[in-house]
């Protein structure tokens, strides 16, 4: 699909109000004279600060316009007080982009496409000073960091998107005056930007230069005494999603359930279930669509989540409900099963490659087309079975029933008894399992019960954050990360270990294709590789098990979940 | 990070306008770059209208009392900005002299800030003094303008010399034509003869022309007035090769 459709398309999928992108029309004024002036540097960024410290106080840069106040009325009261030169005044359309799950904001940036007939510019903005990080002209936008021109901002972006692709988050647009404040020398002291929109308030912007901020505290002043404007309180971004009927980070892979410890065990359950349902519906379309690989994993998890829920929160919902769904979603467990290891094998080959020798690394390649290939088949049966309608009534059927008023007594052993009391003892418990089951293996023990191990792990896992919200933070947050140590070693070996057994498979199967001898041998030394990581993982287990296993821990899990303590 | 000092024993040869434009074809190719105008004629620093203004001026500047990113000024061009001179300049020498390893001084000032820029362009006062060694000493490249003149010739042996005698290894000496004027005869003549002789001076060589004179009326970079020509075009050209050879 190319970058634009796909583009139209998530922004259309992702919004629920978008605003209208009808057929636009540009213009521009500048002078030939001013293009003269400035000649190529036109339409370039500054680097800027929404505040700056000067003499230890915080100049406002960024103001509202009141209602009334159009760019042109402001600019005749600018030049009562200021010699300036309007460099550009272009109609611009400026597009928000983040991640599905606000990758980039919640590494404190802002990436806006600038886009107007004279000017097309990616900007990686500091969320909370406005300076730019980097800037590149593009005409249009990869989704994946890796499609991005070598440079800063493709460094940036990677960073924090990893493999997860840039979508367009909100749209607007304005008309952009860009202002060269000038000195008596006519050097440029101070630039100002006043972005007119056609729906929300009108901004001004100073974008201070470096050594002259002296004359961006004369201007904020003047701005705040003569002309009464007010500080901008939100950014740009927060209102043009406001206006779509959205809010920020509205979607996060991690689980932020709140629940009361006095709460019913069923009544939290149902809340559990809820919530997970969400992520299930949200990553839903993302999933079909193939938009990144991070949508079908979150939909993994959240089912994955389920199905642990429903086996591990026990007797609160009536046995039949629960015989009645986990099989579904073990169904959604199994056919979603072959895309995403397709996926991972997809994600690891930069690994993979720079696991083997120079000399054959090239010769790798045809492995790469084979998943490509069999990732887009899995990938096709996958949408098949999501757009089924049994797929549709199931998930109905769920949500229906999450959404049914509770039983004023329930009938389940544990549906009365205080979620506190439950997430307690079935914490406990299977922590008690997991000590055991650990202390059971030895350097001879079968692989298999590493994996056991793992699901047990898993099932602490998904427990503690169910239930995270009914214990203090920092203890929550200690005891899980011991576990989640642990529980790396483990995922590393199962991962290895399945890695190895497919890629050989894979090689069988390439066989028949005839595929050039060197490809054969490459792939060799990848189960090489992968095989020695496994061996790494399984030699690292006693010390990571110890480590988790450590008496700090032991008694911090006791202080939390055992009531005996 | 490079940092490059444009450097002749003579004065008058184009030292300025190569800083100037170099590092003005630099910034607009994207490169983060800074000029450091050490001149205390403070010709570059008029060039791009900042005021030739240093708080507490070479002594509180080498004695490293100011921190120097507080005194780089923002040009009006993206990714450019300005390290202005100060009348006191013309002192740098003793000041100089007054500190412990003077040699070591500008590089020790400069390091904080190659992290900040991908080019320091050194603009440089001509002849070999204190301050010149520590010029040679913080730059890694020493671009060298040369007028096809017959005493440019002895200019250019003598930096080669002196380059070679102080063992001075780390840089790279780049000269290349300045101010030449291919309707002279002699001009012709000298650039082929320097040729066979150096053949590391740069194929790219800047013309005589009056569009560049322009600058200290227009008071910007050549690209800043002018879109094309073949003024323009040699800075591009040499940017182009020294890019290649660096």
């Amino acid at each position: 699909m190319a970058t634009t459709q796909l583009a139209t398309y998530l922004f259309i999928l992702f919004s629920n109000r978008y605003l209208e992108l009808s057929v636009l029309s540009y213009y521009c004024h500048i002078t030939d004279q001013l293009r003269v002036y400035y000649g190529n540097n036109l339409g370039d960024t500054p680097r800027f600060n929404l505040s700056i410290l000067s003499n230890m106080t915080v100049i406002p840069l960024h103001f509202v316009l009141p209602e009334n106040l159009t760019a042109g009325k402001l600019l005749k009261k600018l030049s009562k007080k200021l010699d300036f030169q309007i460099v550009t005044q272009q109609y611009t359309i400026k597009t928000f982009y983040d991640s599905f799950d606000w990758r980039l904001y919640n590494a404190d940036m802002v990436c806006e496409f600038n886009h107007s007939q004279i000017e097309s510019q990616l900007n990686l903005l500091d969320r909370k000073s406005g300076a730019l990080i980097a800037a590149e002209n593009m005409q249009d936008i990869p989704a994946f960091s890796e499609d991005f021109p070598k440079g800063r901002l493709k460094k940036y972006l990677a960073k924090s998107l990893e493999m997860r692709a840039l979508l367009p988050v909100s749209h607007l647009q304005y008309e952009a005056y860009r202002l060269n404040i000038l000195n008596k020398d006519k050097k440029t002291v101070l630039r100002i930007q006043i972005d007119e929109y056609e729906l929300l308030v009108n901004h001004i912007r100073l974008l201070p230069l470096k050594g002259y901020e002296k004359a961006a505290r004369r201007v904020s002043e003047f701005l705040q005494e003569a002309l009464e404007l007010k500080p901008a309180e939100n950014a740009v971004l927060n209102i043009a999603l406001k206006l779509q009927g959205r809010k920020v980070k509205d979607y996060s892979s991690r689980l932020e359930i709140k629940l009361k410890p006095k709460m019913r065990a069923d009544e939290a359950s149902i809340i559990i279930y809820r919530q997970l349902l969400k992520s299930i519906q949200a990553n839903e379309a993302g999933t079909i669509a193939n938009i990144d690989t991070e949508f079908l994993h979150d939909f993994r998890v959240a089912v994955r989540r389920t199905r642990s829920g429903l086996s591990q929160i026990k007797d609160t919902l009536p046995a039949t409900v629960v015989s009645q769904h986990a099989g579904f979603f073990s169904w959604l467990g199994q056919i979603t099963g072959l895309t995403r290891d397709l996926d991972v094998y997809l994600l690891s080959f930069k690994e993979y490659k720079e696991a083997i020798p120079i000399s054959l690394r090239e010769d790798i390649s045809p492995l790469y087309d084979f998943l490509k290939q069999k990732q887009s088949l899995a990938q096709k049966e996958l949408v098949d079975k999501l757009e089924s309608s049994e797929y549709r009534q199931q998930l109905t059927a769920w949500e229906r029933y999450l959404k049914e008023p509770l039983p004023k007594k329930g009938k389940e052993t544990h549906a009365n008894s205080s979620v506190k009391e439950l997430a307690d003892q079935r914490i406990w418990k299977v922590y008690k399992r997991i000590l055991k089951e650990g202390e059971a293996i030895k350097e001879s023990s079968p692989a298999e019960a590493l994996h056991d191990l793992r699901k047990t792990c898993k099932k602490l896992r998904y427990l503690m954050e169910f239930f995270q919200s009914l214990y203090t933070e920092k203890d929550m947050k200690a005891s899980l990360k011991a576990l989640k140590g642990f529980q790396t070693v483990l995922g590393d070996f199962q991962d290895y270990e399945i890695q190895e057994v497919n890629i050989k498979q894979f090689s069988e199967e390439m066989m028949v294709n005839n595929v050039p001898a060197n490809t054969l041998l490459a792939m060799g030394v990848l189960v090489q590789h992968l095989d020695k990581m496994k061996c790494k993982a399984r030699n690292d287990f006693a010390k990571q098990f110890a480590a988790f296993n450590k008496v700090e821990n032991q008694s911090a899990f006791k202080m939390l979940f055992s009531n005996k303590a | 990070m490079k940092k490059i000092a444009t450097y002749n024993i003579k004065g008058g040869v184009g030292k300025t306008s190569a800083a100037v434009n170099l590092s003005y074809i630099a910034a607009q190719s994207g490169y983060k770059t800074l000029i450091w105008d050490l001149d205390p004629q403070g010709a570059s620093s008029y060039y791009f209208r900042v005021k030739p203004k240093v708080k507490g001026g070479s002594k509180a500047l080498i004695a490293g009392k100011r921190d120097l990113d507080g005194l780089i000024k923002a040009t009006d061009f993206e990714n450019l900005d300005l390290l202005p001179a100060d009348f006191s300049f013309r002192n740098l020498d003793l000041v100089l002299d007054a500190q412990k390893k003077p040699t070591q001084r500008l590089k020790k000032l400069l390091a904080p800030l190659t992290k900040e820029y991908d080019f320091i362009i050194l603009d440089c006062p001509p002849n070999i003094s204190l301050l010149s060694e520590a010029v040679f000493e913080a730059s890694d490249i020493l671009l060298s303008p040369i007028i096809p003149t017959t005493l440019s010739l002895r200019t250019l042996d003598q930096l080669k010399k002196y380059i070679k005698d102080n063992k001075l290894k780390h840089i790279q000496l780049i000269p290349f034509f300045s101010m030449a004027d291919r309707r002279k005869k002699m001009h012709r003549e000298i650039m082929s003869t320097l040729v066979e002789k150096h053949p590391d001076i740069l194929e790219a060589a800047i013309p005589y022309a009056s569009d560049i004179e322009r600058m200290g009326w227009e008071r910007m970079p050549l690209g800043g007035y002018v879109n094309k020509g073949r003024s323009i075009e040699a800075y591009q050209a040499l940017w182009q090769e020294i890019l290649q050879v660096i």
